[in-house]
C-alpha cells in the first residue's frame, strides 16, 4: 500500500514539471482594515491559471502578458485588476455576503446563489472529507432540510435509504436520483442477495474526491431532470486541478467503532429457566395438581409424557454455564482507517487533480468488513483557443465481506444475540466449537464467520469527458460529453458442509457476476447575452442514456473437502442462469434564464424525454418548470434599511416525473424461465398494460433567503407542496387473474410542509469565531385518491401491519390495539376496536385499525455548532427525528410469553416483569407452556422519536508560519466522534431508535459509533 | 481553419448521430416474448409444462398446500422448530395471513386458460394432439377449481351461505372482478371440464412411462375424488370404476410399498408432479419440513403411529429420528424434494370406490375394495360387516401424511380432535366450526369489491 503512494507521489510530481514557467507577479491581499486575507484566490481571466495567498495574504503567480487578475475570497467582492508592467500588486479586498456569493452547481448548469429561484441545498468539501463512513451520501443525515437518511444496516458499504421532502409514491421508487458531474448515473444495491448485505454504488466513491454535494428538492432545480426528479437530485461534483504550483494534499483517519446502541438486554440462562418452571405451573399445575415450587420436578417427572424440551434438565446436568451471545458476536472496537493523496495542479492552459485512497472498515459485528481502493484524475486542457477538453476519470475496487442480515436467519450473526438461548455454549470443554448442543437450529456463530463466505467485490470504472467549443458567434458554445460507468460485482456465497444452511446437502457455493454498464452522451449550446443590465442564458441540450446489465449465475453442493468454496469444486453443480436486461432514454432539453440587474430573476425549463419502460405510443413525457426570484435588498428603497443584507423572495412551480418500475411492465409477455421435468415451461409473466406512462407531480414552492446584521443571521425559509398524480402504482388485481398487481397509472398523493434554515454567527473576529445554525423540515403525506376496481370501489392496500387508503397517509400503522393484561388471569387484552373502550381475550375476536402515524418520520432537525480560537476548532453536528413510529420486529420470538422466548429462543430481559399472580399489574403476560402465531398488535409499535449527537469534531490547525518552514502549507490534526450520544424519546425502547425508512428493524447491523484521529497535510 | 471545419463536421456527425427515435428506446427482450407469439402446438406443450410446474410452487403442491391440509388433522403437529406453520396447526387464521392457495390456484387457472381458450384451428400443428393438451388444461382447470372449492368454500360449515369459489375461464377476460360462485355451480364446471377433457382426449399423446401430465383416464380418477368429496356416490362409483377397468394402473405390492415413494412412476400413480434437482426447493420442500434437521417442523404425534396393526408395511413409513423425533421419513424421503409428488394414485380410486359402494349400501362391494388395499399391505382383512369408520380409518392408513386427514374429518361433519397437548389447537374444535374454511386473502377482498367474506371472519 504505501508503495503505491509513493509511486503515485512520484508520477504526480512528474507530470507538474513538464508545465511550462512564465513572468512572475507578487502582491498581497489584505482586507480594508488591514489585515492580511489568507486563502484568496487568484486567478488570470480567460484561463485556468491561478493561485492562494499564503498566511500572509502574499501570492506568487506566473503569467504572460498583460493579463487581468481576478481575486476572489468568500465573503469578499470579486475585484478584477489589469496587470501593468510593475511586477507587484496589492490589492485591497471590500467585505460582502456570504451566502449570497456561492456558487450553486445544479447539475446541468451552476448559478450564483442570488440568481438561484428554487432552494438547492449544497454541501462542499470540508462536511465530506474524512468522516469515519465508507459511503458519502451518509453525510448528507441532518445537513439538508427535507431530506431523511435512514440506516438500512451499519455494515459498512450497505445502501442507505433516502427520502427527499417525503415518499411521494406507494409503489414505485421514491429513491432520488444521482448525478455524478453532470451525469445521471444508477445507484442500485449491487448485491445479490437480500438475505445478504447490500451494496452500495456510492461506497465506490472516495469522499476525498467531492468538492461538493447539491441537493435538489424544489421544481425549478428539479424540472430540468425530467422524468426522474420527483424524488429529488443529488448533484455530485468532483474536484479538478487548481492553477499554480503542484500542491499536494495527505490526509489519514483511524478510528475504532462499535454499536451506536446495543439493543435489548436478553434473559440469562438461570432467568429462562426461572419463566420457563413458571410456565409449566401456569399451563399444568391446575389440571395435574402441583405447586409453583413443584413445577421443576413434575418437569423432570413428565418430559417424555408432555413432549417438554430436554434444555433445561440438560443445561443443568452441565452445570448452568451461561453465554452472552451479544459479547460473541461483537467485534468491539472495530478499526476503520482511510489513507488518502491527492495533487492538483495547473497552469495556463492545463491543470489536474489526480488522487489515490484506502478505506478499510470492519464491521462491528465477526466476520463482517470492506475496504476499498480508488483513484482519480480529472484534468483539463486547452485544446487551442477556443476548444478545450476535459476528462474526469475514477476507478474503484472495493471487497464487502458480507453477513446474512435483513431477516431472523439462522446463521446471521446478528440474529444469534436475539434467537440463540443463553443455556448454550460458544466453546466445548476441549477448546473446540460446540456445534452439537446449541438448543436449537440457531448456529454458532463462531463458526459461521469462520466457514461461511458472503463477499461482493465490486469494481467500477467511470470515464466522462467535455468537449467544449467557444463558437466562431459571440458568447455561443458547444459541449459535447461522453460518459462511461461500469460497475461490475463479483458475488459469491458459501456455506460450509459441516454446521450451517447447507449442512444437509454437503455445503453449498453460489456464484454471481453482475456487469452494468450505463453510457450517457449529452451535445449541448450554450449561450449568454449581457447587456445593459439584461442577463440572460440559454441551454439546449440533448441527452441519451443506455443501461445495460447482465448476470451470470451458478449455483453447487456436495463438497467432499473444507476450504474449496467454488462452484468449481462442487459434486453436484444444482443450477446455472444467465439473463439481460437493458433499459434507454433519451431526451431534450431547454433552459432559460434571465435576470434583470441583479434584483429580477425569470426561469424556464423544458425537457421532453423518452424511456423504454413505456409503450411507444406513451414513451415521452413533457416535463417543465418555471421560477422567479426578487433580490429585495437590491432595490433602491431598501437602502435605508443596513440591517438587511440580502432578501430573496421566489417561487417556482414545475412538472416533475418518475419512471421508478421494472423493466417492460407494459408489455403483456410470456416467461420461458419455468422448467418442468427438466423441460421449459411457459407462463404469463405480465398482465401488461398498453396505455402506461410516466408518473407526475405538480411541485410548487414559494420561499425566501435573507443575511441580516452584517451578515450575523442568515438563513432560509420554503414552503413546498407536491401533488403526485398519475401515479404509477401496483395496482393489486383480483388473485382471480393469475396476477397479483398491475402498473397502472392512477392515484393522487400530496406531500406538503415547511423548511427553514437558521445561521448565526454569534462571533466572528480574527482569533474566534463561534456560530451556530439549525435546519428544519416537515412533511405531511395524503393520499387523495388510489386505484378503483371495475365497481368504482377503492382497492385499498392492507398489509400485515399497515394500510394504505384515502384520506390517510400512505402506510399508515394499522393493526390490533393491546389493552395490557387482565391484572385477575394474566392474559393479554386487546381492545375489540379503535373505540377502545372494551376488551377482549381473544385476539381473532379484536378488529385493527389506524394508529395514527406512519414509519416515515414528520419532522426532520439538525443543528450545528463551530467554534475556533486562534488554531482550535471544534464542530458539532446532530440531528433530530420525529413524528413518526416504529415497529419492533420479531416479537414472537423476542418478546413472547410463551416457549418461543425462554425455551425455544432466548427472550428478552423484560421479560421478567411477567405476571405472576392475580393483582399483578404489568404489561408482559403471564408466562404459558405454548406456542402461540404471530400476533401484531400495536403494543411493539413505539414512538420513534430520537437525537442523536451526529458528528463532533475537535481538531487544531497549525500555525502556517511555522509550517512553511518545514515546507508544508497547513496541518490539521482532529479526533471526531460520529453518533456519540443517542435519545430516544421512548425509554422502553431498548433497540437503537434509528429504524429503516419504513418503521421496520430487519435485524441488520445497527449505526456504529466511532471515535476517529484524523490528520490532513498540504505541501 | 481547416481544422476547425473537420472539429464542426465531427461534433455534427456527433449531435445527429446520436439523436434518437421512439424505435431507438426500444429494449430488447432477451428473456420473454409477447403474449400474441403462440402460434403452434409446440408452444401449447410449453404453456402446458408451465401449468403443471406453476403446480409445483413451494405454496401448492410443493409443501404448503398437502401441509395446510395435513396439519388441521390429528396426524401431525407443528413443532416450532422454525416456527412454520403455526398458525394454520392452530387454525387461528385471519384475512390478513393471506392463507393457502388462493394466489397459487389461480395463476394455474390462468395458465390453463391461455391453453383452453386457444384456437386450434389457428395453430400449426396436429388437431388431435392440440385437442389433448387442451383436455389435460381442463383436467387441471377442474382439479384446481376442486382444491380451491374444498379450500375456501363454505360446504363445510355452519351457517355459510352456500357461497363456492369464483369459476374463472378466460384469460385476462373480461370479469377482471369475478365474484364467488355457489357451490353447485363451482361443482358443475368442474364436472363439466373433466368430462369435455375426457372426451376431447387420445390415450395415443399419453405417455405409460411418464406421469407427470394428465392422461386421459385422471379425468376419471379425479372425478372419483371430487364426487366423494361431495358426496355423489354414484358418480364416484361410475368414474372409479372407469379408472379401474381401464386396466393401466395396478396397486403397489405390500413389499414395495415404502420405497415405492421414493419412485417416480410406479405403477400406481395416475398423475403425479415432477420434482428434480433443478427445482431444488431446499428449505421449502416436503422433505425438509417434515424430516429436516434445520426445519422438520411437521412433528408425527405420538399416537398416529398405533393406528397401524403390527404387520402393516405402512407403519414403516414412520420412523424415529436421531433426536428421538417420530417422524414421516417415508413419503416424500428426498430433503431436497427431488422426489415426484403425487397428485392421484390409484388406491385412493378403489378407496374412493369402498366409500361410495358402502353408502350405497353395497357392503360386500365396499369390502371387497377395502380388501384390495389391505391384501397388498400385510394388514387384516375386513369381514363381515363394516361401518364408515373402518373406511376412513383405512384412508387414513394409506394417505397419511398426503394432505387427506383434514378433508376426510370436514367432509363427514366430524370435530378436529385435540387428542395432545402437542396440537397447537388449545380445544376439539366441532364440526362446521367457520374455520373448517379458510378466510378469502384480504389480498382479494381489497381489490375485488365483488368478493364476500366467509362467514366468522
Amino acid at each position: 500500500m504505501k508503495k503505491l503512494l509513493f509511486i503515485l507521489m512520484f508520477s504526480l510530481v512528474g507530470f507538474a514539471t513538464l508545465l511550462a514557467q512564465t513572468r512572475t507577479i507578487t502582491g498581497k491581499v489584505t482586507d480594508t482594515g488591514g489585515e492580511a486575507l489568507i486563502g484568496t484566490t487568484v486567478l488570470v481571466q480567460g484561463t485556468s491559471t491561478g493561485t492562494v495567498t499564503d498566511i500572509d495574504g502574499r501570492f506568487t503567480i506566473d503569467v504572460t502578458g498583460n493579463p487581468t487578475l481576478i481575486f476572489s475570497y468568500t465573503g469578499y467582492a470579486t475585484q478584477e485588476v489589469r496587470l501593468g508592467a510593475s511586477n507587484v500588486m496589492d490589492v485591497t479586498m471590500e467585505s460582502e455576503s456570504v451566502a449570497f456569493q456561492e456558487v450553486v452547481v445544479l447539475g446541468y448548469s451552476a448559478r450564483s446563489r442570488s440568481e438561484v429561484t428554487g432552494s438547492a441545498v449544497q454541501l462542499t468539501s470540508e462536511k465530506l472529507t474524512q468522516l469515519p463512513l465508507a459511503s458519502v451520501d451518509q453525510a448528507l443525515q441532518g445537513n439538508v432540510a427535507g431530506l431523511q437518511l435512514s440506516h438500512s444496516s451499519g455494515t459498512p458499504g450497505s445502501v442507505q435509504s433516502i427520502l427527499i421532502r417525503g415518499k411521494s409514491s406507494i409503489t414505485a421508487d421514491t429513491d432520488p436520483l444521482f448525478v455524478i458531474d453532470g451525469v445521471p448515473v444508477t445507484n442500485d444495491n449491487l448485491s445479490r442477495s437480500g438475505a445478504s448485505s447490500s451494496f452500495n454504488p456510492l461506497a465506490t466513491l472516495n469522499p476525498e474526491n467531492i468538492e461538493s454535494i447539491t441537493v435538489l428538492k424544489d421544481p425549478a432545480s428539479t424540472a430540468p431532470y425530467g422524468a426522474r426528479g420527483t424524488n429529488g437530485v443529488i448533484v455530485i461534483t468532483t474536484k479538478t486541478g487548481k492553477s499554480g504550483a503542484p500542491k499536494f494534499n495527505f490526509s489519514s483517519t483511524y478510528g475504532f467503532q462499535n454499536d451506536a446502541v446495543y439493543g435489548p438486554e436478553m434473559l440469562t440462562a438461570a432467568q429462562g429457566e426461572e419463566l420457563f418452571y413458571e410456565a409449566i405451573y401456569n399451563t399444568y399445575g391446575a389440571s395435574e395438581g402441583f405447586s409453583r415450587s413443584e413445577a421443576k420436578q413434575f418437569y423432570l417427572d413428565n418430559m417424555s409424557e408432555f413432549g417438554f424440551s430436554s434444555k433445561y434438565k440438560s443445561w443443568n446436568e452441565d452445570g448452568r454455564p451461561e453465554t452472552v451471545w451479544q459479547d460473541v458476536i461483537t467485534n468491539e472496537d472495530a478499526p476503520v482507517q482511510s489513507y488518502d493523496l491527492s495533487v492538483s495542479a495547473g497552469n495556463d492552459r492545463t491543470n489536474y487533480f489526480a488522487s489515490l485512497g484506502y478505506f478499510n472498515s470492519e464491521a462491528t459485528v465477526i466476520g463482517s468488513d470492506f475496504e476499498r481502493i480508488s483513484s482519480a484524475l480529472n484534468l483539463t486542457t486547452e485544446l487551442s483557443n477556443s476548444l478545450s477538453f476535459t476528462t474526469r476519470n475514477s476507478a474503484s475496487y472495493s471487497e464487502q465481506d458480507g453477513l446474512l442480515e435483513n431477516s431472523a436467519y439462522f446463521s446471521g450473526p446478528r440474529t444469534t444475540k436475539y434467537f440463540l438461548t443463553p443455556a448454550a455454549q460458544p466453546y466445548n470443554a476441549d477448546g473446540s466449537l460446540n456445534l452439537a448442543n446449541l438448543y436449537s437450529n440457531v448456529r454458532n456463530p463462531l463458526w459461521i464467520a469462520a466457514n461461511d463466505i458472503s463477499l461482493s467485490r465490486v469494481t467500477r470504472l467511470t470515464t466522462n469527458n467535455t468537449l467544449r467549443w467557444d463558437m466562431p458567434i459571440k458568447n455561443l458554445s458547444f459541449d459535447t460529453r461522453i460518459s462511461i460507468d461500469y460497475q461490475s460485482n463479483s458475488w459469491k456465497r458459501y456455506q460450509n458442509r459441516t454446521h450451517g444452511d447447507a449442512q444437509d446437502v454437503g455445503g453449498y457455493a453460489e456464484v454471481d457476476f453482475i456487469g452494468r454498464t450505463n453510457f450517457v452522451i449529452q451535445n449541448a449550446f450554450s449561450y449568454n447575452i449581457n447587456a445593459n443590465r439584461h442577463n440572460v442564458d440559454i441551454r439546449v441540450l440533448q441527452e441519451y442514456q443506455s443501461n445495460k446489465s447482465n448476470r451470470l449465475e451458478a449455483g453447487g453442493e456436495n463438497f467432499s473437502a473444507d476450504g474449496l468454496t467454488n462452484v468449481a469444486s462442487a459434486g453436484t453443480p444444482t443450477w446455472a442462469y444467465t439473463d439481460f436486461n437493458d433499459w434507454y432514454i433519451g431526451s431534450y432539453l431547454g433552459l432559460v434564464n434571465y435576470s434583470f440587474d441583479g434584483k429580477y430573476v425569470v426561469n424556464a425549463s423544458i425537457r421532453r424525454e423518452g424511456s423504454s419502460r413505456f409503450p411507444s405510443d406513451s414513451r415521452w413525457g413533457t416535463f417543465w418548470s418555471a421560477g422567479v426570484a426578487w433580490n429585495i435588498s437590491e432595490e433602491s428603497f431598501m437602502t435605508g434599511m443596513d440591517f438587511v443584507n440580502h432578501l430573496k423572495l421566489r417561487s417556482s412551480f414545475g412538472v416533475t416525473g418518475n419512471a421508478g418500475i421494472g423493466l417492460n411492465t407494459y408489455q403483456a409477455s410470456l416467461s420461458f424461465s419455468s422448467a418442468y421435468g427438466g423441460e421449459a415451461g411457459i407462463t404469463p409473466s405480465s398482465f401488461g398494460n398498453a396505455n402506461l406512462q410516466w408518473e407526475k407531480a405538480e411541485s410548487f414552492e414559494i420561499g425566501a433567503d435573507f443575511e441580516l446584521f452584517n451578515s450575523r443571521v442568515s438563513g432560509l425559509f420554503n414552503y413546498y407542496n407536491r401533488k403526485t398524480v398519475d401515479m404509477l402504482q401496483s395496482v393489486p388485481l383480483s388473485r382471480t387473474t393469475g396476477f397479483s398487481s398491475q402498473n397502472q397509472n392512477v392515484g393522487v398523493m400530496v406531500n406538503n410542509g415547511i423548511e427553514l434554515e437558521l445561521n448565526f454567527n454569534v462571533i466572528s473576529s480574527q482569533d474566534f469565531n463561534l456560530s451556530i445554525g439549525g435546519n428544519l423540515g416537515t412533511n405531511n403525506n395524503e393520499v387523495l385518491e388510489l386505484a378503483k376496481d371495475g365497481n368504482g370501489e377503492d382497492i385499498n392496500i392492507t398489509g400485515r401491519w399497515t394500510k394504505t387508503e384515502v384520506g390517510h397517509p400512505v402506510n399508515e400503522w394499522f393493526m390490533v390495539g393491546y389493552a395490557g393484561v387482565d391484572p385477575e388471569t394474566g392474559d393479554a387484552l386487546y381492545y375489540t376496536n379503535d373505540t377502545e373502550t372494551a376488551t377482549t381475550s381473544s385476539f381473532g375476536a379484536a378488529e385493527r385499525y389506524y394508529q395514527g402515524t406512519t414509519g416515515i418520520p414528520t419532522f426532520l432537525a439538525g443543528v450545528n455548532l463551530h467554534v475556533d480560537f486562534k488554531g482550535f476548532f471544534l464542530d458539532a453536528q446532530g440531528n433530530y427525528t420525529a413524528g413518526h413510529q416504529v415497529y419492533i420486529p420479531w416479537t414472537r420470538y423476542i418478546y413472547g410469553s410463551d416457549r418461543w422466548s425462554f425455551d425455544l429462543f432466548s427472550g428478552a430481559a423484560v421479560l421478567l416483569n411477567r405476571w405472576q399472580q392475580a393483582g399483578d399489574v404489568t404489561d408482559v403476560p403471564k408466562m404459558t407452556y405454548t406456542t402461540q402465531p404471530w400476533r401484531d398488535f400495536n403494543r411493539w409499535l413505539r414512538d420513534g422519536d430520537f437525537f442523536r449527537l451526529r458528528n463532533v469534531t475537535i481538531g487544531y490547525n497549525f500555525d502556517q508560519s511555522l509550517l512553511q518552514k518545514i515546507g508544508l502549507g497547513s496541518a490539521r490534526v482532529f479526533v471526531r466522534g460520529i453518533n456519540l450520544y443517542t435519545w430516544a424519546k421512548d425509554d422502553t425502547l431498548e433497540w437503537d431508535p434509528e429504524f429503516q425508512g419504513d418503521g421496520f428493524n430487519q435485524l441488520t447491523t445497527p449505526p456504529v459509533k466511532s471515535v476517529a484521529f484524523g490528520l490532513n497535510i498540504t505541501f | 481553419m481547416k481544422k476547425l471545419k473537420n472539429i464542426l463536421l465531427a461534433l455534427g456527425i456527433l449531435f445527429l448521430g446520436f439523436s434518437c427515435s421512439t424505435e431507438d428506446l426500444d429494449p430488447t427482450l432477451e428473456q420473454i416474448k409477447d403474449i400474441s407469439s403462440i402460434a403452434s402446438v409446440e408452444d401449447l406443450s410449453g404453456l402446458l409444462k408451465g401449468t403443471v410446474d406453476r403446480m409445483t410452487d413451494a405454496g401448492y403442491y410443493g409443501q404448503s398446500f398437502i401441509i395446510t391440509d395435513e396439519i388441521r388433522g390429528d396426524n401431525v403437529f407443528p413443532n416450532g422448530n422454525s416456527g412454520r406453520y403455526q398458525t394454520q396447526g392452530s387454525l387461528e387464521y385471519i384475512p390478513s395471513n393471506n392463507i393457502g392457495i388462493w394466489t397459487d390456484g389461480y395463476q394455474v387457472i390462468a395458465s390453463a386458460n391461455i391453453i383452453i381458450n386457444a384456437d386450434p384451428n389457428e395453430l400449426e400443428g396436429e388437431l388431435n394432439e392440440i385437442l389433448h393438451i387442451q383436455g389435460q388444461a381442463k383436467i387441471i382447470r377442474a382439479l384446481v377449481h376442486f382444491d380451491l372449492m374444498r379450500n375456501y368454500g363454505q360446504q363445510y360449515i355452519n351457517g355459510g351461505n352456500g357461497l363456492g369459489v369464483p369459476i374463472v375461464t378466460e384469460f385476462a377476460g373480461d370479469d377482471l372482478l369475478p365474484a364467488r360462485n355457489t357451490t353447485n355451480e363451482v361443482y358443475a364446471a368442474i364436472y363439466a371440464d373433466l368430462q369435455d377433457a375426457f372426451d376431447m382426449m387420445n390415450d395415443q399423446y399419453d405417455n405409460r412411462a411418464n406421469k407427470t401430465f394428465p392422461s386421459k383416464y385422471t379425468a376419471k380418477a379425479i372425478e372419483s375424488r371430487v364426487a366423494v368429496y361431495n358426496a355423489e356416490w354414484s358418480r364416484a362409483q361410475s368414474a372409479a370404476q372407469q379408472v379401474i377397468n381401464s386396466g393401466l394402473y395396478t396397486i403397489i405390492g405390500a413389499d414395495n410399498y415404502v420405497s415405492s415413494f421414493a419412485i417416480d412412476n410406479t405403477d400406481n400413480s395416475i398423475f403425479e408432479l415432477a420434482f428434480d434437482n433443478v427445482d431444488n426447493r431446499g428449505s421449502n420442500s416436503l422433505g425438509f419440513i417434515y424430516k429436516g434437521d434445520v426445519y422438520g417442523d411437521i412433528e408425527v404425534l405420538p399416537s398416529t403411529p398405533e393406528i397401524y396393526e403390527e404387520s402393516d408395511v405402512r407403519a414403516g413409513i414412520i420412523t424415529v429420528d436421531a433426536n428421538g423425533k417420530i417422524r414421516n421419513s417415508g413419503k416424500y424421503p428426498e430433503l431436497n424434494g427431488y422426489d415426484n409428488v403425487n397428485v392421484i394414485r390409484y388406491e385412493e380410486v378403489i378407496l374412493n370406490l369402498a366409500e361410495a359402494l358402502f353408502e350405497q349400501g353395497d357392503m360386500a362391494g365396499a369390502i371387497t375394495q377395502l380388501n384390495e388395499i389391505t391384501s397388498n399391505r400385510g394388514a387384516s382383512e375386513y369381514s363381515g360387516s363394516i361401518t364408515k369408520a373402518d373406511i376412513l380409518n383405512e384412508r387414513r392408513k394409506e394417505l397419511l401424511f398426503e394432505g387427506f386427514r383434514f378433508f376426510d374429518l370436514s367432509r363427514n361433519s366430524m370435530d378436529i380432535p385435540k387428542i395432545s397437548d402437542l396440537q397447537n389447537i388449545t380445544a376439539t374444535i366441532t364440526a362446521g366450526d367457520h374455520r373448517y374454511a379458510l378466510p378469502i386473502p384480504i389480498v382479494e377482498m381489497d381489490a375485488n369489491s365483488n368478493m364476500v367474506q366467509n362467514t366468522g371472519y
